[in-house]
């Protein structure tokens, strides 16, 4: 039969494309249907289609497939945060000074709150503090999809990506930290400590003003077409993906500075014309299925009433916080009390971190490990309920 | 009169008071944003004379000021007005600006405010609702009763034009340059009441009307006539609606000083008897006031000459010195001449402007900026 080699033989060796194809696929047809029958955010919906396709229940994304995909997940992570970052104006904190204090608050009731009662239940103080620094932070990728989803907008919606931004920056920020406090408790000196924060904090800098340099000279020569902006900043981001990993900087914070960096060096308004708009729902369906098939539910056992007290007390925290400052940062408290329920989503960038950990230090990971995973797990599909909900309540959903 | 449907209330002749709908816009890509609840939660309560209300949607509010006989008086009320709502919005993290139009948002991203008048104004105008996200000017002069309401309202019809092309500043439409000075009356037009006020001059005539047109039941109230001038009997006014809110509040005080130098030339002197003929070039002299602004030709209803507006307009300021004297105004009679020779409209400014950055975006950053007083390169 060799002469009709043109005939397909193996469908599995594509294996990994197809079952991209699949996931996209189902993870859109599954948010349309959320967002139709049920009024429900579509992120629900491409989180579920992950679920369900993936390693835990179906196992037609099984782990290889996952890895191979990585790239893709990277990208539309990539894109979430540089978007976020071009989002939130910094320039109001110095005209609000109070937001400021708001977010400082808040990120350090998070943490102080979520590591008390760590301590209380006897984790060990490191496990704690590292869980503390991670429950800081709120999903960017959530807190943004669904806002665009509602196309949202108003104070709370602002407040809450700006929030978002700011929190996510100290959770990694902190994080680094104790990843270099553990270097000490296995080994390693001071200089640890401090070098790779700031190696992190300064790379992250350099590199995305690098970029952000780059990317509006590159726009200034393109004009003000939105599509040519669109592809340009696409290959902007992918490469800023990749130089941060190559220079094992955070992406997070790589791409969060480079969207804050872009709007901030950009003062002929060059690029306000981008979104991420319908092109973009793209790149959320890839985000949010491979999140789904990502999460993990066999710690359940183990993690999930830990998990839950975690929520609860990382939620009575925030809330406390932006209650106190509410009334000099000019919020009234209905609109508190929803930014707080806002906050609630919980980054699954989170669970890299932990992942991060696992692999560097064995034997140190499954007990951090099952907590944050089945607490991520459960706040990607309670998550997005809290953000929709806060965001239709104030009234700023279109 | 008692027993009429609408009583005149009586007020001082020649008072002013201003409203001005002002554009909410977010930092970022200077586009309309839903921010009116917000900014009236953030706004001090209480202090003030000025008023600040929601409006339509909830991309717009208003701002109104209270009586004043004088120009100086009234420009001093509506900077303290920015400059309280100026921090406002800055903490908020949005900016506030003039301009009869936006200059590039979409119609069908508006919310309507919460609220039960403009739920009906939705139910009942559908997409026209939201396409009326334009901003306007309104100005209120008092008169001592009814029948000089109508009097001046039609003795003054020949000088609507005058008023479109001075406050002029909605040239871009949509994200394009829609080639008129004021593309914002073309939005009202399409409004079933929109237009001029029918003709009569007595104001138990006038009554009359309205009872048979509230009969049919085409309106419920004076609230559902947008037409250019309409009388106010509550205040005891007339109202102009046909500016643009200017991109600054001094701007804005020089129109409503032309409206009360005028009012008084036509209530002193009585130059000119109303008559229904005076509107057949009403709407030919509107129309080129909207598209040419200043440039537009302008046909004198009794001498049936020729005359571009910007001609017309300083014959007519000229006219007008003494009153100026009288009323305090010479200062913002020499803006309006000014205007009307080297400055232009802001309709010409934003047009500038956009040459300049070529971008709608950055065009509304400056007039945001000119709103709160910054120097902006003319």
């Amino acid at each position: 039969m060799a002469e009709l080699f043109f005939l397909p033989r193996d469908l599995s060796a594509h294996g990994p494309v197809l079952w991209f194809g699949v996931l996209v696929f189902v993870g859109m047809l599954t948010g349309e249907l959320m967002a139709k029958a049920l009024k429900l955010p579509r992120i629900v919906g491409f989180v579920a289609a992950g679920v369900f396709l993936g390693p835990q229940v179906l196992d037609v994304i099984d782990k290889d497939t996952l890895f191979e995909l990585r790239g893709f997940l990277d990208i539309a992570r990539g894109l979430v945060l540089f978007e976020l970052g071009q989002r939130v104006d910094f320039g109001w904190l110095k005209r609000n000074p109070w937001l400021l204090g708001t977010s400082l608050l808040e990120a350090a009731f998070s943490f102080f709150g979520v590591g008390a009662v760590l301590l209380i239940l006897d984790v060990k103080p490191i496990i704690a503090a590292t869980a503390a620094a991670i429950a800081m932070g709120t999903s960017p990728a959530v807190v943004l999809a669904v806002s665009k989803d509602l196309r949202a907008q108003g104070q709370v919606t602002e407040r809450l990506l700006l929030l978002t931004a700011l929190n996510s920056i100290y959770a990694i920020l902190v994080a680094t930290m104790l990843v270099a406090w553990l270097h000490l408790e296995y080994q390693g000196g001071w200089s640890v400590i401090l070098l790779h924060p700031l190696y992190l904090m300064a790379g992250a800098l350099v590199l995305s003003a690098a970029l952000a340099a780059a990317t509006l000279s590159i726009l200034g020569r393109l004009g003000r077409r939105a599509d040519a902006q669109f592809v340009a900043v696409i290959a902007m981001v992918v490469l800023a993906v990749a130089l941060a990993e190559a220079l094992r900087l955070s992406v997070v914070l790589t791409l969060l500075c480079f969207g804050v960096l872009t709007r901030i060096l950009d003062r002929e308004r060059r690029f306000v014309s981008l979104s991420f708009g319908r092109e973009g729902l793209f790149f959320m369906v890839v985000l949010f299925s491979l999140t789904g098939a990502t999460l993990e539910f066999q710690h359940f056992a183990m993690g999930a009433f830990a998990g839950l007290g975690l929520i609860a007390v990382r939620a009575l925290a925030k809330t406390t916080a932006i209650f106190a400052l509410t009334r000099s940062s000019g919020l009234s408290l209905r609109k508190a009390s929803l930014l707080s329920i806002g906050l609630t989503p919980m980054s699954g960038t989170a669970l890299l971190l932990a992942q991060d950990f696992y692999v560097l230090y064995p034997g140190f990971g499954p007990e951090l490990n099952a907590v944050m995973v089945s607490t991520v797990a459960m706040l990607e599909i309670l998550g997005p309920l809290a953000v929709n909900f806060a965001l239709r309540q104030a009234r700023e959903a279109a | 009169v008692s027993g009429e449907p609408l009583p005149f209330k009586t007020s001082a002749p020649l008072t002013l008071g201003v409203e001005l709908e002002l554009q909410l816009i977010n930092t970022r890509d200077c586009d309309l944003t839903r921010a009116a609840s917000d900014l009236l939660e953030a706004m001090p309560p209480g202090t003030s004379s000025f008023e600040v209300k929601p409006e339509i949607t909830e991309s717009m509010i208003e701002v109104s000021t209270s009586v004043h006989t004088r120009h100086a008086t009234l420009l001093t009320e509506l900077r303290q007005i920015r400059d309280a709502l100026v921090p406002a919005a800055e903490r908020l993290n949005i900016a506030v600006s003039g301009g009869g139009a936006h200059p590039f948002q979409h119609w069908s991203e508006r919310q309507i405010y919460d609220g039960p008048r403009f739920k009906h104004l939705n139910d009942l105008y559908g997409y026209l609702a939201k396409q009326f996200t334009v901003f306007g000017q309104h100005v209120h002069v008092g008169c001592a009763h009814g029948d000089d309401a109508l009097f001046l309202l039609h003795a003054m019809s020949r000088y609507v034009p005058h008023f479109i092309a001075l406050a002029a500043s909605s040239p871009f439409y949509q994200g394009v340059d829609t080639a008129f000075d004021s593309s914002r009356l073309n939005s009202i037009f399409a409004f079933p009441l929109s237009g001029r006020a029918p003709f009569m001059l007595r104001w138990s005539e006038f009554n009359q009307y309205f009872e048979r047109v509230r009969g049919y039941g085409i309106v419920q109230s004076m609230k559902d006539f947008y037409w250019d001038i309409r009388p106010k009997p509550e205040y005891g006014t007339i109202e102009i609606r046909v500016f643009d809110t200017p991109l600054t509040v001094e701007r804005a005080a020089a129109l409503a000083a032309y409206a009360q130098m005028l009012s008084r030339f036509l209530l002193v002197e009585r130059p000119v008897r109303p008559s229904e003929e005076d509107y057949l070039v009403y709407t030919y002299n509107r129309f080129q006031a909207c598209r040419f602004g200043l440039e537009g030709n302008f046909i004198d209803p009794v001498s049936q000459t020729h005359r571009t507006l910007r001609e017309d307009l300083v014959s007519t300021l000229r006219r007008l010195e003494p009153h100026a004297r009288e009323l305090d105004c010479v200062e913002p009679a020499h803006a309006l001449v000014a205007i009307a020779e080297t400055h232009g409209n802001d309709a010409r400014w934003m047009r500038s402007a956009f040459g300049r950055s070529e971008s709608l975006q950055d065009l509304m950053w400056q007039a945001s900026r000119r709103w709160r007083g910054e120097a902006v390169k003319d």
